[in-house]
This record gives C-alpha cells, sequence and structure tokens, in this order.
C-alpha cells in the first residue's frame, strides 16, 4: 500500500511566496505538499461575461458585504475572502482595511503587477538615515534571484541606473510616449525628479496559479490540496522542531493533522503571522518562535493617496485627445532623502501617473446636463497620479490574537494595531504639493486634488511581523527566512521585510521565496535539516 | 445495462445553455422602503441629476428611483437615514420657497436648493448632513443610471468600446 504522506517539505500558502517555493523545492528533487485554506478556482468555468444590469445590484454590490474591501465590485465579490467568516478587530480609533483572497494563487490572481526591485536604501536604510534597522541582506545578495524572477514573471520597464531602483532583467519598453507625457516628463526633469516607464508583469495572467505552480506540479514532486485551513504548527514538545500542522477542511471543517520534516509558512504578511501566534505551547507561549516578543511587531505597509490629483489636458477636451496626445502611463521612483536630508519627514515616496480616461465625475462641481456635457468634453482627457509612501516600521504597530473573536472555522482571529503617524502625514501633503506643481508645470488643469491616505492595509501591501534580523533578540527570521528559534521553519511573505520602501513588494517576496527555499533544499542535501 | 437514448435526443453529456433573462429585464420592481412622498422627491431629483436627451435616457427611463429605493432598503441604517432626511428636507425646502413638494418644481427652481453641489469637491466631503446626502444621491443617481441596459446600450449606439461588460466570478461552494 502506498504511504499515506511521503513529502519532505509542507508549505501553506499558495500565492505568490508559497508558489514560488513549491516551484523552487520542487526543482531541487524536494517532494511538497501545499495546504491553500480557499478553494481551487477553475478560470474558464468560474468566470463569465457579464453587464452590470444583469447583476442583482446593478453592479453596485451588496451593501455591507465588505466594508474594508474597497476594490471589490459586485462583478468580483466572490473573489474576495468573506469578511464575515474570516473576521478580525481593531480598536474603532484605529480602523485597518484587511484585504485578502483566499483562493489557489492567492492575491496573484488580481495584483496590480508593479514589479519593482528594492534597493540599498532600504535593505540598509539605518545606515542612511538612522532610522530602524537595516536587513540582514543586501541588494548584492538578492540581485542574482531578482534576475531570474522577472524573466518568469515576463517584466517589462525601463531601466535607468538608479541606484534607488535597481536595473532589473526587464522585456524592454521602448514604446514611443504620448505628448502629455511628454510634457510632464519634461516637468518633472527640469524639477530633479525622475520618471521612467512603468514596470509590470505581462500577459494574460501573471499569477502563481499559471506561472509557478503549473511547473512545480509537471516535477511530479508536488500535492496540492486545496480547502485547507490551517490552524496552528505543532511541535515536537522533547526537539522544539515543528513536526506538522492542524488544519480543517473548508467545506466540512473536519480536523486533520498532517506531520512534516520542514515547514515553510507563504500564507500572506498577516496569516502567516497569525498562524505563528495560534500555534501556542509551553515553550512558545506567546507563539511559534517567537521568543523574541517581536512576532506580530513592526508591521507595517505603504500608504497610498489614491489620485492625489486628477486633470485634464486642455488640449484633449472636445474628443481631441488622439494617440499622439493622450494614453501612456509612467513612475516617479523615490526623489526624496537620497543625497539631501528633507527637513519634514524621513524617507520618500513615489508615484504612479497616467494619461487618458475620463475624471471621475464625482469630482466635478456640476450636475445635470452641464455635467453629461462636462464629462463627454474631458471623454479620453484625463490625467491623474497616485503616492504610494514608505511607511516607517515602528514596533508599537502590531497583531495580536484576540481570543474573543473566532473564525467560522473556531480558530482565533487577528486584532491589529497599526496607525500612521506625522511622519506618513507629512509626506502625504509634500505629494500633493508636488504633484499639483508638476501638472500645473505641464499646463494640465488640476480638477481635484488632496492628501488623504487611505486607512493602514487598503494598499494591500501590508508587510512585517515576522521581520528578519541578524540578532535573534530584536527579529524572528535569519537572513535566509528561517526561524531563528526553530531551524525547520521557514518565513517566505512579506511578513519577512524588514522595511519597504515605496516599491510595490510582490517582487521582493518572489526573490526572497525563490532565495530561501534553494537555501532550504541545500540544508536538507547536506543532511542539515 | 440502461437504455440506450432515442436517437432524437441530444447526448446527455451535451447538456444545451439555454438563454435566460433577469428579472429587471422583463419586470418592473416595486418600491417598498420610501414613503410616496420621499419616493416621489427622489424620482425628481433623478431626473434633475440625470435628464433624459433624445439620444439618451436618463435616470427616470433607467429606473433609478425604483432601484435606489430597493438599495437603500438593503443599506445600513446610517445611509438610509441619510436618505430619508435628505429626502425629507427636498420637500421641506421646496414647499418652504415655492408651497409645493419637490416634485411639483422645476429644474430651476431647485437650483437654489440644490447649492451644495456647485461647490468644489474635497475628499472628505462637505459636512452638512443635507449637502452630503446630495452629493451621495448624486453619485448614486449617476452610477445607477450609466450601469442601466437602457443606457449603455444607447451608448453603444454613440461609440464603440461602450459594452459596460466584465468578468463576473462565480461563487465557489
Amino acid at each position: 500500500m502506498a504511504k499515506k504522506y511521503d513529502h519532505d517539505v509542507l508549505i501553506i500558502g499558495s500565492g505568490a511566496a508559497g508558489g514560488m517555493a513549491a516551484w523552487a523545492l520542487t526543482r531541487l528533487g524536494v517532494r511538497c505538499l501545499m495546504l491553500e485554506a480557499g478553494p481551487m478556482p477553475d478560470l474558464e468555468k468560474d468566470r463569465k461575461l457579464m453587464a452590470a444590469y444583469d447583476l442583482p445590484y446593478r453592479g453596485f454590490g451588496k451593501p455591507g458585504r465588505f466594508p474594508h474591501v474597497t476594490q471589490a465590485s459586485e462583478f468580483d465579490a466572490n473573489l474576495w475572502a468573506d469578511e464575515k467568516q474570516n473576521p478580525y478587530s481593531y480598536d474603532p480609533s484605529e480602523p485597518y482595511y484587511w484585504v485578502r483572497i483566499r483562493m489557489l494563487g492567492g492575491k496573484t490572481l488580481r495584483w496590480g503587477r508593479a514589479s519593482w526591485r528594492l534597493s540599498d536604501y532600504e535593505f540598509r536604510g539605518k545606515d542612511h538615515d538612522g532610522f530602524g534597522d537595516n536587513w540582514p541582506i543586501r541588494n548584492a545578495d538578492l540581485a542574482p534571484f531578482y534576475d531570474r524572477v522577472e524573466p518568469m514573471f515576463h517584466v517589462s520597464g525601463r531601466n535607468e541606473g538608479w541606484r534607488q531602483l535597481p536595473d532589473g532583467k526587464l522585456i524592454a519598453d521602448d514604446t514611443p510616449d504620448s505628448s502629455s507625457i511628454q510634457r510632464f516628463r519634461a516637468s518633472a526633469q527640469a524639477l530633479g525628479i525622475p520618471t521612467t516607464k512603468p514596470r509590470r508583469a505581462t500577459g494574460a495572467l501573471a499569477s502563481s496559479a499559471n506561472l509557478l505552480l503549473p511547473a512545480a506540479m509537471n516535477t511530479g514532486r508536488l500535492t496540492i490540496v486545496p480547502d485547507a485551513v490551517v490552524r496552528e504548527i505543532t511541535v515536537d514538545a522533547k526537539t522544539g522542531l515543528v513536526n506538522g500542522a492542524h488544519f480543517l477542511d473548508r467545506r466540512s471543517r473536519r480536523d486533520h493533522h498532517v506531520p512534516s520534516r520542514v515547514v515553510v509558512l507563504g500564507a500572506s504578511t498577516l496569516e502567516s503571522t497569525r498562524i505563528l501566534l495560534n500555534s501556542q505551547s509551553p515553550r512558545w507561549p506567546g507563539g511559534l518562535g517567537g521568543g523574541s516578543g517581536v512576532l506580530g511587531r513592526y508591521l507595517f505597509d505603504q500608504f497610498y493617496v489614491k489620485g492625489v490629483v486628477q486633470c485634464a489636458v486642455p488640449e484633449a477636451r472636445g474628443g481631441a485627445g488622439g494617440r499622439n496626445l493622450m494614453g501612456g502611463a509612467g513612475y516617479i521612483a523615490r526623489f526624496r532623502n537620497l543625497d539631501r536630508r528633507e527637513p519634514k519627514f524621513l524617507r520618500g515616496y513615489a508615484y504612479d501617473f497616467g494619461s487618458g480616461g475620463t475624471p471621475p465625475a464625482r469630482v466635478l462641481p456640476l450636475y445635470g446636463e452641464p455635467l453629461l456635457k462636462e464629462l463627454e468634453n474631458l471623454r479620453g482627457a484625463g490625467f491623474s497620479m497616485t503616492t504610494m509612501g514608505e511607511v516607517l516600521p515602528r514596533r508599537e504597530n502590531h497583531c495580536r490574537i484576540n481570543p474573543d473573536v473566532k473564525d467560522a472555522w473556531g480558530i482565533p482571529a487577528l486584532h491589529l494595531s497599526h496607525t500612521y503617524t506625522d511622519n506618513e502625514r507629512a509626506m502625504a501633503q509634500d505629494s500633493m504639493e508636488v504633484a499639483e506643481e508638476l501638472c500645473r508645470r505641464s499646463g494640465f488643469e488640476v480638477l481635484a486634488k488632496h492628501s488623504q491616505m487611505v486607512p493602514p492595509g487598503e494598499s494591500i501591501h501590508e508587510l512585517g511581523g515576522c521581520r528578519m534580523g541578524e540578532d535573534p533578540r530584536t527579529s524572528v527570521l535569519n537572513g535566509f527566512n528561517r526561524s531563528h528559534e526553530v531551524k525547520n521553519l521557514f518565513v517566505v511573505d512579506g511578513s519577512s521585510f524588514v522595511s519597504g520602501g515605496s516599491q510595490n513588494p510582490t517582487l521582493t517576496i518572489l526573490a526572497l521565496s525563490l532565495r530561501a527555499s534553494e537555501h532550504l533544499a541545500e540544508q536538507m542535501r547536506r543532511g542539515d535539516l | 445495462m440502461p437504455a440506450p437514448a432515442p436517437a432524437q435526443q441530444p447526448a446527455a453529456a451535451e447538456p444545451t445553455e439555454l438563454a435566460t433573462r433577469t428579472p429587471d429585464a422583463v419586470a418592473d420592481s416595486v418600491p417598498r422602503f420610501f414613503a410616496p412622498d420621499q419616493f416621489a422627491a427622489l424620482r425628481r431629483l433623478g431626473e434633475i441629476l440625470m435628464p433624459a436627451a433624445t439620444n439618451r435616457p436618463g435616470a427616470t427611463e433607467t429606473g433609478v428611483a425604483e432601484f435606489l429605493d430597493f438599495l437603500l432598503r438593503e443599506s445600513d441604517g446610517g445611509r438610509q437615514e441619510l436618505y430619508r432626511r435628505g429626502l425629507d428636507a427636498l420637500n421641506q425646502r421646496a414647499r418652504q420657497q415655492y408651497q409645493k413638494p419637490f416634485a411639483g418644481i422645476s429644474a430651476a427652481e431647485a437650483e437654489p436648493i440644490l447649492a451644495a453641489l456647485r461647490e468644489p469637491w474635497s475628499y472628505s466631503g462637505p459636512a452638512d448632513p443635507f449637502a452630503r446626502f446630495l452629493t451621495a444621491a448624486r453619485e448614486d443617481v449617476f452610477q445607477a443610471t450609466v450601469s442601466a441596459r437602457e443606457w449603455v446600450e444607447a451608448a453603444a449606439g454613440r461609440r464603440r468600446g461602450a459594452s459596460g461588460m466584465s468578468y463576473y466570478w462565480r461563487s465557489q461552494d
């Protein structure tokens, strides 16, 4: 009779982090079992082209279904994790918007695909300005892994040779800029502000579900179990090593335990941290690998000011904006606090900008026929910018288990405590002023501007909680994403970040997971694990 | 062994997808949430905010008041209160100024009552509850109108690419 389990490594989570771990480990001969809390979507059968007017709520969605997922529409409501089944808590004065997808492929089914590398301004942030902590690795350590991840995700963009945004192995984006983008770039250049092409993963779907998991399955060494909601990781009381995981069937809630030699957690920043916090034992009463007291702490994300300016390109009004004038997008890399110290804040921010489309009706002080005429006049004449700023990692921003709140499977939920400070507020204000100046210098009409950050979590770039570090007294993981305290436990997702800059984090999660997984495979090959 | 299916029957393994319609496409919805004078004010407000033109339906032709009556019935208490009080205020102000309910006044007469909608946009919106109602209603009426079948079909006749279609994710068990 065949053995029920023959895997060497248990991987929890199937998104960017878990998917890359499976890809890397199976390729190197390691047999893996993957547990995914959600179902396996069939992208052919589970999606159907429909019109808003044929949906029950005319595209508005069922009121109150997603109080914290502003991204959810009635079209994709079934894609996002249900908030009633998956509750969490926060103090009413500190709202936190936790946005999740529980499905095979995780959030890579729906990510924005922006793929920027971190630089030594992040990895060595403390060396640069004295705040916080350095990562235990440098750009030189991660660059060879970024080099391999970018081609796997078909990342296009333009290399610029900037220190704050390392070059990549990119599909060269040599497309000409529309003249509105050219004008904007010239205005930025005059102020010494660096602009580049967007850098993003291309292809019809750029997900773990199509780029990582099929290749891992093809090795014959990956077994995927969807609908497996992990409650805790179990520990051998004698050795202190992890020896498996408890999980529940998502649909029946039947309890299971699966043993394993090694556990790789890649369930997302907050879910991985929650699983560790829920994995309590006499040796680790505060959560597995949490002896330093840092587990759950140094939580941060990136703040967004969505639509920091909404503009019109005057020459494009009245339908005059052809392809030569309008269209295209770009990115402004961090330009604050590189060579010169800003008096008002530490670190910096980036922008996405885009030309084309119609500005939203809500920002126009009109109604009735004048509103409809103005919208028709503005069709295709829009130009907008969004700020993405660094949030300083602070010890006091944290998550912990709330024993009074349990999810649909009886698993204790997270309580989140995360606020922004004057540093982030000063950055957001600065970003609005700079954005307005850039647009005015470009000859654009500024229709609306604001500096209001979305609530913590809403950018879906939550990071930290199990941060890496050289010192086991102040960090949870070592430089290879391995628990300082439990040598057969790895955490390979965004929870391992020490700081995040303003670059979208998925590319770095992929590179970290690849690097950690290959290190793990080598340790296993040598018999160290 | 089961008997073979008669020759004229399609094979059981090849189900035919039957074309169906939604309730909204074949029937009128029955408003149940707002009081009659509130509903009348909402319908008139919709006409003023999104008027019809020769090549395009407006809020009335797209059943926006009926739809919002349903949407508000499903919404939280705060939103319901905002709308109910806002619609009452529309009637009250119209009666004060014109001795008629809001449903009976012209668009020109409504201008001073709707003055808040000509104020510059701010992220947090106006502090005054009546102004908040007006900005919420303007956005809802706009969105409900442009999402309606009649609007989308009229827009598709005016320009290409106005299909209003998107991928809908089915529910997982």
